[in-house]
């Protein structure tokens, strides 16, 4: 969706919004292509989602046109750091929580996570991993039954 | 994916140690029991009873684990990955068990699995309101015959045992009725309640644990009638050969020695043979009916044969 | 028996001592479980049946209710104070909540929550107690068709929800209709958009999208802002409402609560519907729209009681049919006939000390969670003012245990951590995730209902404008089709104007 926009024109974050829209249309689209849409009477797997990626596309050039002529607008600015680490830190909890121990995967999510904001003081990081790894414990995995390995054996 | 290359417990030993283990078996460890559906579902419901009755019985823990979803594929795909030393079991239920392997595609080899023991054989009925003009199953034959596709039938879904019960009055009595899915037995309840629906299927346990004021049931499909329902005629008393019920016990890999697997069928007989569990049972409408898994095993070819000839009937409809 | 004898023999019943601990005890684990996102009423309650098996049938059945609805007073604690809808009855209260407690207003905002559902909760009660076997008659008279209309109007009144243009809250409930398409098609079998998962057969959930969309995308934009020293929130201004608060919230919790007691009668996506369609209505009602979304008073109050409200109401089918409304009504139905006793209009004849005791037992836990929460709201705030660095990461690990508990795999987690990755990428794009959420719950009710009308029709779609109920509904989504298009064309082409000149 980049578009012929003048370096003064173009709302950048509803352009983004148009191409999310058309995109994941097409992409439902594409993934529903060989699902039967049947008949009316008989309305097969594939007719809603037909349906509504149409709409979601054409929704999304309704919003996306009309913007490449509004004043230049800018995306927030993006810091790859919060992002990164955290999504990194809830992904590795999720195998270490199978595959090692409750423990093990608390401990790991709590300290990984701080690292999202650097300048924390270590001491207070261990502390709160700790003491939130023993109170996850004592309330899901004792209290409400929560069905995950405590500990790593 | 490899979300369930490992069970926590199941990987406490190590290949090597697990001939040392059968010795000690089950008392060493706990035996983990994979419930292929959510909690609060009427198998999880059983077995959590169950549990209890079968813990005393080996003396060793059975800790539930709930793997639902993909109509059990998904726990017994678990199963099937789990190490052959006895210290896992998990749900079965058909017909969906037989059904899955028809059309498709499975994360794991149905021959695997060994059933170990049938605790619950609930057959299929169908409902209609009680100040229904239809009085008998007879009634909506001859109805439907007059008015193809006039009749519809709530089910839970395409391929679910009152689906397929449907199929076969369909083709035994040479009528067409309309299927409409529902998300559950509850949901068609409330569409029969409100008359927006002619019929819906239920299980025999689901219909003798409802208010009997609020529905009239006309036949069931099983062989004899159940023991829940023994003023219910059956199907084929009626003259339609409908057969279909579904049946809910626990199974194990094949490769756990046959032992293990032995022991383990005679501890659910001896456990559901207990009144205490019994008189629960009876409570919550669970129709018990035992068999072995050698039993059961032997059973399941002819069922899946019949199966796979009214998944062709939906084939033809389509 | 009279009304009131029928009344006081329920009161009988609930005030005994074992009673009340009991209601108690399930109101207090509720508060906790809806506190801790994730961790669901349903779940816990599944735990918990086996243990019911040891109780009185009354006692037991009294601390599962009072979980239920314990749980939706705690979810609001969430939604307020770290913009986390545990339920998604508690999405709305996130709009006009959070940005309450951003304003140092957290304190009024769960005070008015809080009163507010004591308040819906007594009115569904005895609206229970007077009314229930007739309101029951009406849910039945909803077949496929009537939820039809009615699931086409919700969706058009969810675009109400967003603060910004209504193009883009169109496109977001499109969304959410698709990712509710996810997973094995009902009516066939066949699985649909699922990647070939087989992790996505049955769908995907509704809390790995909230936790994702709502949860991990919060923590990541606030941490991208300014970093955790950074997220300083006004300070505290007073703990309790104002008197213009409450002026303000007293209609708007009168709204709620009927709007709730009437929508939480409707089995499925009822209670859902509650809350957002008061909030739309309060804010089609208001003088002043366009503030909600910014932290204004009534758009807490009236979402908040009528997911009270229709919390309670959802009770009605249950008791006087012996259907469930939902998964949470199913599970109470297992708790009952566990004891062998069968809800339903048999029960209500000749064993009236159960159906009346669980009626009074509802009040006095509703009262009870005011008492408890009242104070319990200085300690809440309290929690805001922990330094965002200590308080993220217990918020991470809250959300990851409560969706890896949903059911026991890593598959939920991930996808929880790509949602929040698309929350993230909403956030830049100025979308805003509220109306995705409420088209992902409504749109498989709208498709399943709608291809059930048209094969029990055969195909023939003048049905939905021969049913009374349906008809009214269809008018009303024109209706409202005509309010919204209007003044948002006239108002976009005055600010396009506008900019032009500008």
């Amino acid at each position: 969706m980049a578009g012929p926009s003048a370096p003064d024109k173009g709302d950048k974050p509803d352009l983004l919004t148009a191409a999310i829209f058309v995109g994941l249309g097409a992409l439902g689209l594409f993934m529903g292509w060989g699902l039967d849409p049947g008949s009316l009477a008989q309305m097969g797997p594939g007719f809603l989602p037909r349906v509504v990626c149409l709409l979601l596309i054409a929704v999304g050039l309704g919003v996306g046109i009309p913007a490449l002529r509004r004043p230049a607008q800018a995306i927030e600015a993006v810091r790859l750091r919060p992002v990164l680490v955290i999504t990194l830190a809830i992904v590795v909890f999720a195998y270490a929580a199978t595959h090692l121990s409750f423990v093990l995967a608390s401990l790991w999510l709590i300290v990984a996570g701080s690292l999202a904001d650097p300048g924390g003081r270590w001491t207070h990081t261990l502390l709160l991993a700790v003491g939130l790894t023993v109170f996850g414990a004592l309330v899901f995995v004792y209290g409400l039954g929560v069905q995950v390995p405590l500990w790593p054996v | 994916m490899k979300a369930f290359t490992a069970l926590p417990l199941a990987a406490a030993l190590s290949a090597g140690m697990a001939s040392a283990a059968l010795a000690d078996w089950p008392t060493d460890r706990p035996i983990e029991m994979i419930v292929a559906f959510a909690p609060g579902g009427g198998t999880d419901i059983m077995l959590r009873t169950l549990a209890p009755f079968l813990e005393a019985e080996l003396g060793t823990q059975f800790p539930v684990l709930n793997r639902p979803g993909a109509s059990g594929e998904i726990a017994y795909t678990a199963l099937s990955q789990a190490r052959p030393d006895g210290h896992t079991v998990s749900s079965l239920n058909t017909p969906g068990f037989l059904t899955m392997r028809i059309d498709r595609k499975l994360r794991f080899d149905p021959a695997e699995i060994c059933p170990i023991a049938r605790i619950v054989e609930d057959p299929g009925t169908f409902i209609v309101q009680p100040d229904s003009e239809f009085q008998s199953l007879a009634d909506v034959v001859a109805f439907a015959k007059e008015n193809p596709g006039a009749v519809s039938v709530a089910t839970t879904g395409m391929g679910t045992d009152e689906h397929l019960a449907m199929l076969q009055l369909e083709q035994a009595a040479g009528i067409d009725l309309t299927a409409v899915p529902f998300g559950g037995a509850n949901e068609a309840k409330t569409a029969l309640l409100g008359g927006h629906v002619t019929m819906i299927g239920l299980n025999v346990g689901e219909y003798a644990t409802s208010d009997q004021d609020s529905f009239r049931a006309l036949a069931q499909f099983s062989e004899e009638r159940s023991t829940l329902a023994p003023d219910l005629p059956t199907a084929k008393e009626l003259g339609y050969d409908v057969i279909m019920s579904s049946e809910r016990g626990l199974a194990a890999r094949c490769d756990v020695p046959e032992e293990i697997r032995t022991r383990l069928s005679q501890a659910v007989d001896a456990a559901i043979a207990d009144p205490e569990f019994q008189g629960k049972a009876k409570q919550q409408g669970i129709p018990l009916s035992y068999q072995s898994g050698a039993d059961w095993s032997a059973a399941m070819p002819a069922r899946l044969e019949r199966y796979t000839q009214i998944f062709q009937l939906i084939k033809q409809e389509q | 028996m009279s009304f009131i004898d029928l009344l006081m023999l329920g009161f009988g019943e609930a005030m005994t001592l074992q009673n009340l601990s009991f209601c108690l005890l399930g109101a207090l684990l509720g508060t906790l479980i809806g506190v801790l996102p994730g961790i669901g009423p349903t779940a816990t309650i599944a735990v918990l049946l086996p243990i019911t098996f040891f109780l009185p049938p009354l006692a037991g059945i009294i601390m599962l209710a009072g979980i239920y609805y314990g749980a939706q007073y705690g979810g609001t604690t969430t939604a307020v104070l770290v913009n986390l809808p545990g339920e998604a009855s508690s999405v709305v209260t996130t709009l006009d909540g959070y940005q309450m407690a951003q304003q140092g207003r957290a304190g009024a905002a769960l005070a008015v929550a809080a009163l507010g559902s004591f308040f819906a909760g007594t009115v569904a009660t005895f609206a229970i107690a007077v009314a229930g076997p007739t309101l029951s008659s009406f849910a039945l008279s909803f077949g496929p068709a009537e939820y039809v209309s009615l699931m086409v109007f919700g969706l058009l009144a969810a675009t109400i929800l967003a603060s910004g243009t209504v193009l883009k809250a169109i496109g977001m409930i499109l969304i959410g209709l698709l990712l509710g398409m996810v997973g094995t098609d009902q009516s066939t079998g066949q699985d649909r958009l699922t990647f070939g998962a087989i992790e996505l057969f049955d769908g995907i959930d509704f809390i790995v999208i909230a936790i994702g969309l709502f949860g991990f995308s919060e923590i990541i934009a606030n941490l991208e802002r300014s970093g955790s020293e950074g997220v300083t929130l006004a300070p505290i201004s007073r703990l309790w409402p104002t008197r213009d608060d409450f002026r303000r919230s007293w209609a708007a919790v009168l709204r709620g609560t009927g709007v709730g007691t009437f929508l939480g009668l409707l089995p499925g996506g009822g209670a859902t519907l509650a809350s957002f369609s008061a909030y739309s209505f309060e804010k089609k009602m208001s003088k002043r729209p366009q503030d909600f979304g910014t932290g204004v008073v009534e758009g807490v109050a009236a979402p908040e009681a009528a997911n009270n409200a229709a919390a309670q109401s959802s009770f009605i089918p249950l008791l006087t049919l012996g259907i469930p409304s939902n998964n949470m009504m199913a599970m109470m139905l297992s708790a009952f006939m566990i004891h062998g006793i069968t809800p339903g209009p048999t029960v209500l004849a000749n064993q009236p000390e159960i159906f009346w005791g669980l009626v009074a037992s509802m009040w006095i836990g509703n009262a009870l969670l005011v008492i408890i929460n009242l104070p319990m709201i200085g300690l809440w705030v309290k929690l805001l003012t922990v330094p965002y660095r200590l308080l993220y990461p217990a918020i991470l690990l809250f959300c990851c245990i409560g969706v890896y508990s949903m059911n026991n795999r890593i598959f939920d987690v991930m996808l929880a951590a790509g949602f929040g990755l698309v929350g993230y990428v909403f956030r830049k794009a100025k979308c805003e995730p509220g109306p995705l959420l409420l088209g992902f719950v409504l749109g498989p009710l709208l498709e399943s209902n709608l291809r059930r009308t048209l094969l029990i029709e055969q195909g023939d779609p003048s049905i939905f404008v021969e049913r009374p109920i349906s008809l009214t509904m269809l008018i009303a989504t024109v209706v409202l089709l005509g309010l919204m298009i209007f003044p948002a064309f006239r108002k976009s082409r005055q600010e396009a104007f506008q900019e032009e000149e500008g």
